[in-house]
């Protein structure tokens, strides 16, 4: 028996009152700040978040078609390198480096976060409908996860981004399908399989615990047990996952925005920033590298963060 | 539309569980497996009837059986199953469920992973009051406020607001009772209720069932290995080997006049307190009986210390006792009988004879 699992659990015990003993030894270590590694990442990702969504309200961020005047006083190219007029420099078009990477981000996290999202939803219902009543219906899941398994992950993408442009471009209906909505269904069905398979596996084991059947023996349906009993209790390891999964979308939207497979033309992401500077990376190396940092920093700390999960709630040798 | 039905078949002045000739196989790589292998019973409303044998023996699967909670691929049922009348043997998990937690509901034996831990014991009361009931939200907490003092839980509001592991194991397993007691069950399933559980919390659970089911004019079924556990808490017991009923009589009969050597064997295997420390404990030699080959005569045959040609070789049917006609035993030579005297002499002799030469040999 784990109670690993319960969510009460995970949040932090409440600090204990200024007027109590002094808690011995070992129970301090447990109240103990999370690592240095963890807390960067939060904040990192914290800081970054807040500045992608209010970017249009903070004075320190230009707008990221802005033309910033160099030191004579008219834009040009690549003008300026990180100085206090623009941190991370200017890029070819004479725009803000700092202003586009936070915009990016804007696009970046936004495509990661949905694919994700997507991912979950359909990957975790098909998972727990599989492992719940194995069978032809686990069997039906299982081959479709294994195919989209098996074909390069980057290969799959470009077809598929091709394949629902052109679909969004011929159907009338699918006029709302923008290109940044075809990257992230894209991503979302990469997303799926390996979602699907893990929320399965767990499944298995779930379905088979005492709860399961006290559940079924006082009469619950299928559908009840699946999402009200397992579902639940499937938390845990779905959130590490969706974090990892997270920090691999956005370097795969990067890859493909890189591969000329963006989002729509002036919207900047990391993936094009990088892609339309890293030519000039010798003379002007801040417009690449800066935006490399952040796409490196954001998929660390979504690793550190997913990892840190996956140990509290010791997802690798769960039968959760 | 179906609970009109259930209630035209309804069979009132009947026994409430009858079982006949039950059977229940798994297909394995290795071959059939002979779970349950012809059991029949009844059991009238309000009792508490003991089913009692060692792991393998088939007690829980006839339980399972009995509730159809058994996956339903590779099994094989048979039989017949009749529930206040009505034939619950062949119905699948549709119709069942109008039977589980409304009907019958089941108490499992280890209360640590028999909840739910991600959800409140308060939701795990009501829901089925909710669903099955029809109650409001309200009034099914209110409901299960109501049933966790009936099980004896102190503080019951605040324990609705509860997650499982915030509670010891006699808690839980409160819990779990007072969950399968929440829709009014007429029968009552406790596989192992007390096994994961020390012994003075035993007691009190034993004691809580015994009370809720008087109370509820409920029937008790409990599955055990502990002859000790059925002695004070049941009506009845059937005694399970190898997945056969060997032996059923009144609690009070069976432990008067015990006919089967395994009931026996079962009874002896108990550690008692007058004996003297370190006495070497009776169990049971061997191992049970492998259900896919069972043997072909009596199944307790080759485990049996008195058994004869006649047990290996044929298999002795369920008869009654001369004096009990609800006294049912399946042996060709019942304890007490002349055969099984002259057997006991000749194992007493020959353990002396065993004793004295390693006594000889220690010297």
């Amino acid at each position: 028996m784990t109670t690993t699992i319960d969510p009460s659990t995970t949040t932090p015990e409440p600090a204990a009152p200024a007027t109590a003993l002094p808690a011995p030894r070992g129970k301090q270590r447990k109240l103990k700040w999370p690592g240095f590694g963890l807390v960067s990442a939060v904040v990192f990702l914290g800081g970054l978040t807040l500045m992608a969504i209010f970017a249009d309200y903070l004075s320190f961020i230009p707008y990221p078609d802005a033309l910033i005047p160099g030191p004579d006083g008219r834009p040009g190219r690549y003008e300026w390198g990180p100085s206090w007029t623009a941190w991370f420099g200017t890029d070819g078009v004479s725009n803000d480096v700092f202003s586009k990477t936070i915009y990016g981000a804007r696009t970046s996290l936004q495509v990661g976060v949905f694919a994700t999202v997507f991912g979950i939803v359909v990957g975790g219902v098909l998972g727990v409908i599989a492992g719940y009543f194995r069978g032809w219906v686990d069997r039906v899941v299982m081959i479709i996860t294994d195919c989209l398994l098996a074909l390069p992950a980057l290969l799959l993408a470009i077809i598929l981004v091709n394949r629902l442009s052109d679909l969004a471009e011929d159907t009338s209906w699918l006029g709302w399908l923008s290109r940044k909505w075809t990257i992230v269904f894209t991503l979302g069905i990469l997303a799926t399989a390996p979602l699907a398979r893990i929320v399965r596996a767990q499944t298995l084991s779930l379905r088979e615990r005492e709860f399961v059947l006290a559940a079924r023996s006082l009469g619950a349906k299928p559908g009840r047990v699946m999402f009200r009993e397992i579902l639940p209790n499937l938390i845990p390891a779905i959130l590490t996952v969706a974090f990892t999964g997270l920090s691999i979308l956005i370097a795969a939207e990067g890859a493909l925005a890189f591969l000329g497979l963006g989002v729509e033309v002036g919207t900047p992401t990391w993936g094009k920033l990088i892609d339309e500077n890293r030519n000039k990376i010798d003379e002007f190396w801040w417009a690449t590298i800066f935006p490399c940092m952040m796409l490196f920093l954001t998929v660390l700390s979504f690793n550190i963060i997913g990892d840190r999960l996956g140990r509290r709630f010791d997802i690798r040798q769960a039968g959760v | 539309m179906s609970t009109q039905i259930q209630a035209s078949a309804r069979d009132i002045d009947g026994p409430l569980l009858e079982l006949k000739d039950v059977t229940t196989h798994f297909k394995t790589p290795r071959g059939v497996v002979r779970a349950v292998d012809g059991v029949s019973f009844t059991l009238d409303r309000g009792k508490a009837l003991g089913i009692v044998g060692e792991s393998g023996s088939g007690k829980t699967i006839l339980s399972r059986s009995i509730m159809g909670l058994l996956p339903p691929r590779g099994t094989i049922r048979g039989g017949s199953i009749k529930f206040e009348g009505r034939e619950i043997g062949n119905l699948d998990r549709k119709a069942m469920r109008s039977v589980w937690g409304k009907e019958m509901a089941m108490i499992f034996q280890d209360p640590m992973t028999s909840l739910n831990p991600v959800m409140k014991i308060g939701r795990q009361i009501a829901e089925p009051l909710q669903i099955h009931l029809g109650m409001t939200k309200q009034n099914a907490l209110a409901t299960a406020e109501r049933l966790l003092q009936d099980v004896r839980i102190p503080e019951a509001k605040r324990r609705l607001e509860q997650y499982p592991h915030e509670m010891s194991g006699g808690m839980r397993q409160r819990v779990m009772i007072a969950i399968a007691l929440a829709c009014g069950p007429t029968a009552l399933f406790a596989d192992e209720p007390t096994t994961a559980l020390d012994v003075t919390v035993q007691a009190q659970i034993l004691d809580l069932l015994g009370e809720q089911r008087r109370d509820r004019n409920m029937s008790l079924v409990l599955v055990t290995h502990d002859l000790g556990v059925v002695a004070g808490h049941t009506d009845e017991i059937a005694v399970m080997y190898g997945g056969k009923l060997v032996e059923k009589a009144s609690t009070k009969g069976l432990f008067a006049n015990m006919k089967m050597p395994y009931t026996e064997a079962l009874l002896n295997s108990i550690p008692k307190l007058e004996d003297r420390s370190h006495t070497r404990l009776s169990a049971i030699a061997g191992r049970p009986p492998d259900l896919v080959n069972p043997p072909k005569g009596c199944r307790f045959a080759p485990r049996c210390p008195y058994a004869a040609e006649k047990c290996i070789n044929e298999e002795p049917p369920l008869i009654a006792t001369a004096e009990d006609p609800n006294h049912l035993y399946a042996c060709w030579y019942p304890v007490g009988s002349e055969a099984y005297h002259e057997a006991k002499v000749r194992i007493a002799a020959s353990k002396h004879a065993t004793d004295a030469l390693a006594a000889a040999g220690g010297n």
